[in-house]
């Protein structure tokens, strides 16, 4: 297989300098040609084909319509109630899997410190799964097309882990894998910093005051980079916390501010040739969603998921929401109003769609998992019964 | 769940032969977007052969059958080509081809709308070569393909907002000659907001107008010249400007009614959630700020000119598996205004459902069926 080479080739840099990095930009072009999913990081959808890319976070891909990531020239709008920043996260795993996969991340009214807090490399998402490995030797072999479709991100073992990380569990599970494609999503460790060779390529946008509305000026910016680099680039946008009032001045709070802003950044993502993804997120208590300009916001993104995180005194309902004790507990639901590409044909037949997700942000990952109520907390019996599993006892049962 | 043709039978009388000067209100919310709908329209109007009866042709080859055959232009302010093209193909519609039959025509609000072109120049040849035979069919439209346009006097806009002299965008060539280059997938006319209020809404219509002019020009005599104009919401041109660029409600019903005159129906996309309707009433706990008060006052004043009104919203019990929302069917307030009895016939109020399915197929039902 021609790409299998051209992988190998990609990821022999024993150390991944910079120039390494650079070098591959010419490489990406001539193989963009022939094949487009041979890009690292794009892969197509399993549902209808079209490029899609990861968000860095495996679960919130997974809930992304069946596409397995989000496609390419789809924003995605994170909204997050109350004063905690689990969107946050997220972004900083988008962007952190851009920086993976030498994408290009620019970060819009960030200072460059954002950039250096991104989590740090673990290896490639399913890697961190020693479940999936275990299970790995039993599994029929299918078609390697339809094998990832059954649970993201199996079978994905990718080779492509840069070895200048410090990734001990990674390597081991990277050389036993016995396919080399690169990985599509990676996983981070929020404790650790990361170092990678092209973090240095992050492109920030700062929202300096100028003479023309903010907004049109970082519009500009973007359009700029993003014209001026070549179109086999994959670019990421960040926007972290859109309209706060600590970063962005009131004036970019007007509708005719940000809503002709949110639409050229449409219009950009959907040029022909360009190939960006972006992951916005706003905070909800400042601008409530029963509030038309976050309504007209969520109409002009492709994709609008809400965080609910439990407050504090829901602390005893969250450890007792988890389904077994040695799983974690919810910290918080999610809501899914708009997801990318389904909804715009007009929607509804997802297969998740009016799940309750409920999300656990821990140390490794942000996992999203299906929300399920806990046995009612005075219900010890029930509890009991549910616990032992076993059959009432013959006495009980008898009159 | 059956297969329905690409036009659900109970669907088919509301999309079909719209009454004469018409407005249909399409109102959708965010977990029901009414792309479908739209794609359903356009579908009737430019496969002639489902004019009235439920045995429609999967082919979109077949345009030459009798029957009332329509133009089509469709604006669109959220979406771009693409997204159409695509979705309309699952429909068998090649909308590239249909462009070069001067049968559809695609205005692009969403490309250029609120930012400049990135080239500059503007002076380029007014006539552009003849197109020769689709090379590049159906293909994306290249990435900036020199419009025929006049050579505009004055600046070029800069962006949206700053007061700049209204930018022909594309100029209106001879009726015979093909209007745009063929690798623009059609003649793609790109809309701009050039400076404030009445002034941008004019050269938006002024471009409209044009591009319906065309169409309707290069109608020959066996086939129709009947246009039907879908929008595709543009209410977000009041939501992204708003009083303050001196646009309103009001500036804007005029502005869908200037566009009324040049064609035979038109069909309008808006957004109705709950609080761009809502929250501009009375009842409402917080102060409508201006974008929603104008938002409702334009939706609402739609309405009530509208012939019909078709409404998308999700199902009220919670998202489903196999029903993507519901669709309600009310009489307008223009309703019964048209002298001809017959063009309501088949049209009354109802409620169904519908599932989109993952191929783009429609089904529409009853509840219980």
């Amino acid at each position: 297989m021609s790409f299998r080479k051209r992988n190998i080739g990609l990821s022999t840099g024993g150390d991944r300098a910079a120039p390494v990095s650079a070098a591959a930009q010419p490489q990406q072009l001539a193989s963009a040609a022939s094949a487009p999913e041979s890009t690292p990081g794009v892969r197509p959808s399993p549902d209808d084909g079209r490029p899609t890319t990861s968000t860095g976070t495996p679960s919130l891909d997974n809930i992304l319509a069946g596409h397995g990531g989000l496609p390419i020239g789809k924003t995605l709008l994170v909204e997050e109630n109350g004063t905690t920043d689990f969107a946050g996260a997220l972004l900083r795993y988008y962007a952190a899997e851009g920086v993976v996969q030498d994408h290009r991340v620019h970060v819009v009214g960030m200072p460059e410190q954002w950039g250096r807090s991104l989590p740090g490399l673990i290896g490639p998402a399913d890697a961190v799964d020693d479940k999936q490995d275990k299970r790995k030797g039993e599994r029929m072999k299918i078609a390697w097309r339809y094998e990832r479709l059954g649970e993201f991100g199996a079978g994905i073992a990718g080779s492509r882990v840069p070895t200048a990380t410090p990734g001990e569990q990674a390597q081991p599970t990277a050389e036993g894998s016995p396919d080399k494609r690169p990985a599509f999503c990676h996983a981070f460790d929020l404790t650790k910093r990361l170092t990678h060779p092209s973090i240095a390529n992050l492109n920030y946008i700062p929202l300096a005051p100028s003479n023309e509305p903010l907004l049109t000026t970082v519009h500009k910016k973007l359009d700029a980079a993003i014209t001026s680099s070549p179109s086999s680039t994959v670019h990421r946008i960040v926007i972290p916390s859109l309209l706060n009032p600590t970063i962005y001045p009131p004036e970019s709070c007007q509708p005719d501010s940000v809503l002709p802003f949110l639409h050229s950044l449409r219009a950009l993502l959907n040029r022909p040739g360009v190939r960006a993804t972006a992951m916005i997120t706003i905070p909800l208590s400042l601008f409530p969603r029963a509030s038309g300009l976050v309504r007209w916001m969520e109409l002009i993104s492709d994709g609008v998921i809400e965080l609910c995180p439990f407050p504090h005194s829901a602390d005893a309902l969250a450890t007792s929401g988890a389904a077994t004790s040695h799983e974690e507990p919810p910290q918080g639901m999610l809501k899914t109003h708009r997801l990318p590409v389904l909804h715009e044909r007009g929607g509804g037949s997802d297969q998740k769609v009016g799940q309750d997700w409920a999300f656990t942000l821990s140390r490794r990952r942000f996992e999203i998992k299906p929300f399920s109520l806990p046995p009612a907390e005075g219900d010890k019996e029930g509890q009991d019964g549910a616990a032992s599993g076993a059959m009432p006892k013959k006495a009980d049962l008898e009159f | 769940m059956p297969t329905q043709p690409p036009l659900p039978p109970l669907l088919a009388p509301y999309v079909t032969a719209l009454p004469t000067s018409s407005l249909t209100v399409l109102s959708t919310v965010l977990g029901a977007q009414g792309n479908w709908l739209t794609l359903r329209y356009l579908y009737a109007a430019l496969n002639a052969s489902t004019a009235s009866d439920a045995t429609f042709s999967l082919s979109g080859d077949n345009n030459n059958n009798d029957g009332k055959k329509q133009k089509v232009v469709l604006v669109s302010f959220l979406r771009g080509w693409e997204f159409w093209r695509s979705e309309a193909k699952r429909l068998g519609l090649d909308l590239a081809r249909l462009t070069d039959k001067r049968q559809f025509a695609f205005i692009d609000g969403l490309s250029e709308l609120f930012s400049s072109p990135r080239t500059t120049p503007t002076t380029e040849t007014a006539h552009p070569p003849l197109p020769s035979q689709p090379a590049l069919r159906g293909g994306p439209i290249p990435q900036r393909t020199v419009l025929p346009t006049r050579s505009a006097p004055g600046p070029i806009p800069a962006r949206g907002p700053q007061p700049t002299t209204p930018r022909p965008v594309a100029a209106v060539p001879p009726p015979s000659a093909p209007p745009a280059p063929r690798e623009v997938g059609g003649p793609v006319t790109r809309l701009h907001w050039s400076s404030k209020g009445a002034a941008a809404l004019d050269s938006l219509e002024k471009d409209i107008a044009a591009v319906v002019a065309q169409l309707k020009a290069a109608a020959t005599a066996e086939d129709a010249s009947e246009v039907l104009l879908l929008l595709d919401q543009p209410d977000l041109l009041l939501a992204a400007t708003g009083p303050s660029k001196d646009v309103g409600a009001t500036e804007m019903s005029e502005w869908v009614m200037g566009l009324q005159q040049y064609v035979d129906a038109t069909v309008m996309t808006l957004a109705a959630d709950l609080p761009l309707i809502h929250n501009a009433s009375a009842a409402g706990h917080q102060m409508a700020t201006p974008l929603e008060t104008e938002h409702a006052a334009f939706a609402i004043g739609s309405a009530h000119r509208a012939h019909m009104v078709m409404q998308l919203r999700d199902l009220d019990t919670g998202a489903a598996r196999d029903v993507s929302g519901v669709l309600r069917v009310s009489k307008g307030g223009a309703w019964g205004q048209s002298d001809n009895v017959d063009t309501n016939g088949g049209r009354e109020e109802r409620e169904v459902l519908y599932f989109v399915q993952r191929d783009g197929g429609v089904s529409v039902f009853g509840r219980g069926e």
